[in-house]
């Protein structure tokens, strides 16, 4: 069910904890196609000068907080139109960081393939020291199709 | 480096076992791709790959071939502008746009083999300490 009020647009969800996991990471990084030792070796990420195992940037993704406040997505019928993000302090396994997000904006539009909503969510992660790890702004299309439910 | 050097064109597939990785290590489960039928139900041709996962590769070619891990992404958007299917030719290229000290921006870009791009972007990367852009 695609749901969206439109008064809670803005208003940052309650924050989240999130670990960085040494197995999730390794598996993120494979699964890209990445060989850097960096990512999978402690004690080569640590002579590299990290704190453990570091994340590849996109892993970022991992931590999102999908859930907003005064929004619903569907399950089906989700387009990811872009996708933007900043990074602060790398993430290293181990790390607990404070999550939040809000819905930043909401558009309508219609065009061929009927009516669409334009959503922009915006989320930020930081390091238990406060230091930013990295900030996203993600802009997803819900179609008609996703509106009724999909199929 | 200079600005208008150009990275790549680096060549590659991606298979349908890569999707089913990618799908478990970012926790992505949306069957569009995975599933040709439920991909055609909701009206694409068949499976089509993750858009993050089309991110990270990108990101992948730079950092790890063009830049050879010497530097560190800062900053990275991308737009999604075409769908991409497994088991095709894909090409990564990007370019210089502008170099300030130890930070160099690249418009970058993946598209189907001698198609328009089905994702464009840019990053900002900094240099590892001593390493000269």
């Amino acid at each position: 069910m695609f749901r969206v009020d439109e008064t809670r647009v803005g208003q940052w969800s309650e924050a989240e904890t999130r670990v960085v996991e040494r197995g999730a990471v390794g598996k993120f990084a494979r699964a890209l196609g990445l060989t850097s030792v960096v990512h999978f070796d402690p004690a080569a990420a640590r002579s590299a000068g990290y704190r453990d195992v570091v994340a590849p940037p996109t892993f970022a993704v991992t931590m999102l907080p999908w859930q907003v406040p005064g929004l619903e997505l569907p399950e089906a019928g989700v387009l990811h139109g872009e996708q933007e993000f900043e990074w602060g302090e790398p993430l290293c396994a181990s790390d607990e960081l404070t999550v939040r997000g809000r819905l930043e904006d909401v558009k309508t539009r219609t065009g061929q393939q009927g009516r669409m909503s334009i959503l922009t969510l915006v989320s930020e992660a930081h390091h238990t020291s406060g230091e930013l790890a990295f900030r996203a702004r993600a802009m997803l299309i819900v179609t008609e199709e996703g509106e009724h439910g999909g199929r | 480096m200079e600005v208008g050097d150009v990275f790549g064109p680096y060549q590659f597939q991606i298979s349908r076992e890569q999707l089913v990785r990618y799908a478990g290590a970012s926790d992505d489960y949306n069957p569009i791709h995975y599933d040709d039928a439920a991909a055609r139900g909701f009206g694409l041709p068949g499976v089509i790959v993750h858009g993050m996962l089309n991110m990270g590769l990108i990101a992948r070619w730079m950092t790890e071939d063009a830049f050879q891990g010497q530097a560190q992404l800062e900053q990275y958007s991308v737009r999604f502008r075409q769908m991409v299917q497994p088991d095709r030719v894909l090409v990564v290229t990007g370019r210089v746009r502008e170099i300030d000290g130890d930070q160099v921006q690249v418009d970058v870009q993946l598209a189907e083999s001698g198609q328009k791009p089905a994702v464009t972007g840019k990053m900002r990367l900094r240099m590892a300490r001593g390493k000269e852009a």
